[in-house]
């Protein structure tokens, strides 16, 4: 135990110790509230609760729209994260490439990630519209007739899903390109006097290089998809026909609006249950490098 | 050093002066605070009520704050005035009472909202407030005999439609389900539709799609909170509804099971459509952004399937007064503003704030606004609503013999409207979607 005399340790003890209150105040304050109010019967957060143990637990858990909206989650994150894999590393392969302009691309190319999320939801509804959207209007020229868009589950699953990769596809570009930045090009220029191919590079070369940015995008990327609310809510609040409503839109319907507190604070608590659990799995399979905490 | 008049005691020269201008600057220091603090003035400047007002448009916000800058004005009492959509006014008034400094007065837009915060002690009766005047039919929630509740507005969604459009093809006003889908199909030639109404499990669906089933007869519940859609005849009477409803969708514009209230606006000022459903607030904004078609415009309650009655989708919002420390100025605040500033008030949505109180009809200051004294006819046909007897007005939150939670959780479940969608959207038969409906309706009133 070292003592903390000199004022930079200090000032380093008290940004610990005040980022510790920060958080215990702000994240785990709430999240233990939530847990607290999932073993009660509440219509509201200003009634009378009633202390009703598992009960809500287990009513969710017999819920097929619970398992449904699980099931939604899971396949957002998968599909949206494996979408978001392919194009963020292709795109950083070319943006590693000695381009004319490359800075400029750059650039350019973290543009969707830095608009909010709001303004995505709104260009989306005026592209879709029934009537007057360009797409709409193309569809309609190439002979599709007018598409609804959102009208229809699958189609209205795949717009938050593209929406989802347009958006978070330069975070991953962006960090896998930094990532490639710091491969030396000595290892390439090894594997070409072996006589290694584009693609054997990259296979063998590339991606070993890159498992550590890997594992941490794949882990950033399920999550925040897992959670996702915003975009989610803002194209579809959900429809049609519960169609979108993944564990997050469960949880604020039934908490906010369907006077089911206790009901939606379960749903929260085993959502985080469950990523909790995921997490630690693929932490089990998939250990960050740790030589760095050896040195 | 010098003599003292009274004691003979030598005191020091221009003691007994300085002495003398302290004491009288003193006393004169404390008859000022005494008296500025005894003022009931001052005393009042010191208190303040804050009101969350849920009614955001420019205007309304405008005029509650003049309204609080003349209340501070005549009664030293500071109104501090906070806005937030309609739909959040619930949420935010709740997160403010659990952390212990509640709002004062607060706007609400659903019924079940008051019950719960009436039945949890957290709001002021107003029933003598609200006794001095007579109110329209449907627009008061007792709660164990009390109001708590001070309704500003009904918000009825019946018809507009085209004049023109329908001069150009023949058409009549409908009396029948029949009627309005045969108008709607001629009305939809390429990008134009017939109708436009919101069939999503949102606010704008369940206010504005039910209209034509609650003229048709269709109560979801009996007056014994039994649900009364589970029997034979009103089975047959919904299912006939989502058979219309499918028969009217290939004339209404696609998207509309995420079409929002700004949808429906947009798209008939648009003149993307022929007809649509909404409140007063439409004609406000052909006013304001498409005035050419407002004298194009009409209207007509919703119609039933045999062309004997009509209705409209009800729809409301109010004002509670919360139990605070500051309750009673609050009370004093509603009791000013609503005698004072209610016409002002209504005025900011002169054709969408349909009065409740029937005073207001009568009320000069009333009708000298230029959009009412120009839509004259409108106002007469929202006024008709009220006074009628076969104008049938219902809507799902406000189901049941009185003021009860029980109709919101069914509102919220969107059990009407995932049965409408799944007729729609899925082809699903109106037997089966009938069933599911009442399955949803069931279990959120459990």
């Amino acid at each position: 135990m070292r003592d903390f005399t000199t004022p930079t340790d200090r000032l380093i003890l008290g940004a610990f110790v005040l980022s510790i209150l920060l958080v215990g105040a702000l994240i785990a304050v709430p999240v233990l509230h939530a847990v607290e109010l999932s073993f009660y019967k509440a219509e509201s957060f200003i009634s009378a609760r009633q202390w009703v143990g598992l009960a809500n637990y287990t009513r969710v858990l017999a819920d097929p729209a619970f398992w449904h909206a699980f099931a939604l989650g899971l396949g957002f994150a998968l599909i949206a994260m494996g979408l978001q894999l392919m194009l963020g590393i292709g795109f950083a392969q070319l943006l590693n490439l000695p381009l004319r302009g490359r800075a400029f691309v750059r650039g350019a190319v973290v543009l969707p990630y830095l608009l909010p999320t709001v303004v995505i939801a709104v260009t989306t509804h005026w592209l879709l519209d029934g009537a007057y959207g360009l797409f709409t209007v193309w569809a309609q020229q190439l002979g599709f007739g007018r598409p609804a868009w959102y009208d229809h589950p699958v189609s209205a699953a795949l717009l938050i899903i593209i929406a989802s990769v347009w958006t978070w596809t330069p975070f991953v570009t962006i960090t896998f390109l930094a990532g490639l930045q710091s491969i030396p090009a000595s290892l390439y220029e090894a594997a070409r006097v072996d006589g290694a191919g584009a693609w054997k590079r990259f296979w063998h070369v590339t991606l070993p290089m890159l498992k550590p940015v890997l594992l941490v995008v794949v882990l950033l990327r399920s999550i925040w998809m897992f959670n996702k609310f915003d975009i989610v809510w803002l194209l579809t609040k959900g429809g049609p026909l519960g169609a979108t409503e993944h564990l997050p839109i469960l949880s604020y319907r039934k908490a906010f609006n369907q006077f089911d507190v206790g009901g939606g604070a379960a749903v929260a608590t085993l959502s985080f249950l469950v990523l909790s659990v995921m997490i630690a799995i693929y932490f089990w399979y998939f250990p960050l490098d740790d030589k760095g905490a050896e040195k | 050093m010098s003599e003292d008049k009274k004691t003979g005691d030598l005191v020091p020269v221009g003691a007994e002066g300085i002495d003398t201008r302290r004491r009288r600057l003193t006393v004169a220091a404390g008859v000022v605070a005494a008296g500025t603090l005894a003022s009931p003035w001052v005393h009042a400047q010191q208190k303040t009520i804050r009101f969350l007002n849920c009614e955001p448009s420019r205007d309304s916000v405008r005029a509650m704050k003049v309204a609080a800058a003349e209340y501070e004005r005549v009664s030293g009492v500071r109104v501090v005035v906070d806005t937030v959509p309609p739909d959040q006014a619930y949420d935010k008034l709740q997160a403010s009472i659990s952390a212990g400094t509640p709002y004062d007065i607060s706007g609400l837009i659903f019924v079940a909202h008051v019950v719960l915060l009436a039945e949890a002690g957290k709001l002021m009766p107003l029933t003598k407030m609200v006794n001095k005047h007579k109110w329209g039919p449907r627009i008061l929630f007792p709660v164990k005999g009390e109001q708590y509740w001070y309704p500003y507005d009904y918000n009825f969604a019946w018809m507009y439609y085209r004049k023109d459009l329908y001069a150009a093809k023949g058409l009549k006003v409908p009396n029948t389900w029949d009627q309005f889908a045969d108008n709607a199909k001629a009305l939809t030639e390429g990008n134009n539709f017939g109708v436009t109404i919101p069939i999503g499990s949102n606010g704008a669906g369940q206010w504005l799609a039910p209209g034509f089933m609650w003229a048709d007869g269709v109560k979801l519940l009996d007056d014994k909170w039994g649900l009364s859609l589970d029997t034979p005849p009103m089975k047959k009477k919904f299912s006939g509804y989502l058979d219309f409803m499918k028969k009217l969708s290939p004339s209404m514009p696609p998207g509309m099971s995420q079409a929002l209230f700004a949808t429906v606006i947009g798209q008939y000022s648009g003149g993307q459509t022929a007809m649509a459903p909404y409140a007063g607030r439409l004609m406000e904004v052909l006013e304001d952004r498409a005035p050419e078609l407002a004298g194009k415009t009409g209207f007509f309650m919703y119609p039933d399937s045999v062309g004997k009655n009509v209705a409209v989708n009800h729809g409301y919002d109010g004002w509670v007064v919360v139990k605070t420390p500051m309750q009673e100025e609050a009370m004093k605040f509603m009791d000013w503003f609503t005698e004072n500033q209610y016409i002002n008030f209504l005025h900011t949505a002169p054709l969408h704030f349909q009065p409740p109180r029937m005073d207001v009809y009568e009320d000069r200051r009333w009708r000298a606004h230029p959009l009412i004294e120009k839509h004259g006819e409108l106002v007469d046909f929202m006024r008709s609503i009220l006074t009628r007897n076969d104008v049938i007005i219902r809507s799902v939150d406000t189901e049941g013999p009185a003021p009860d939670v029980r109709p919101g959780k069914m509102f919220e479940s969107y059990g009407v409207m995932e049965a409408i969608q799944s007729r729609l959207i899925k082809d699903m038969p109106a037997d089966e979607a009938t069933e599911l409906c009442i399955r949803k309706l069931k279990a959120s009133i459990v």
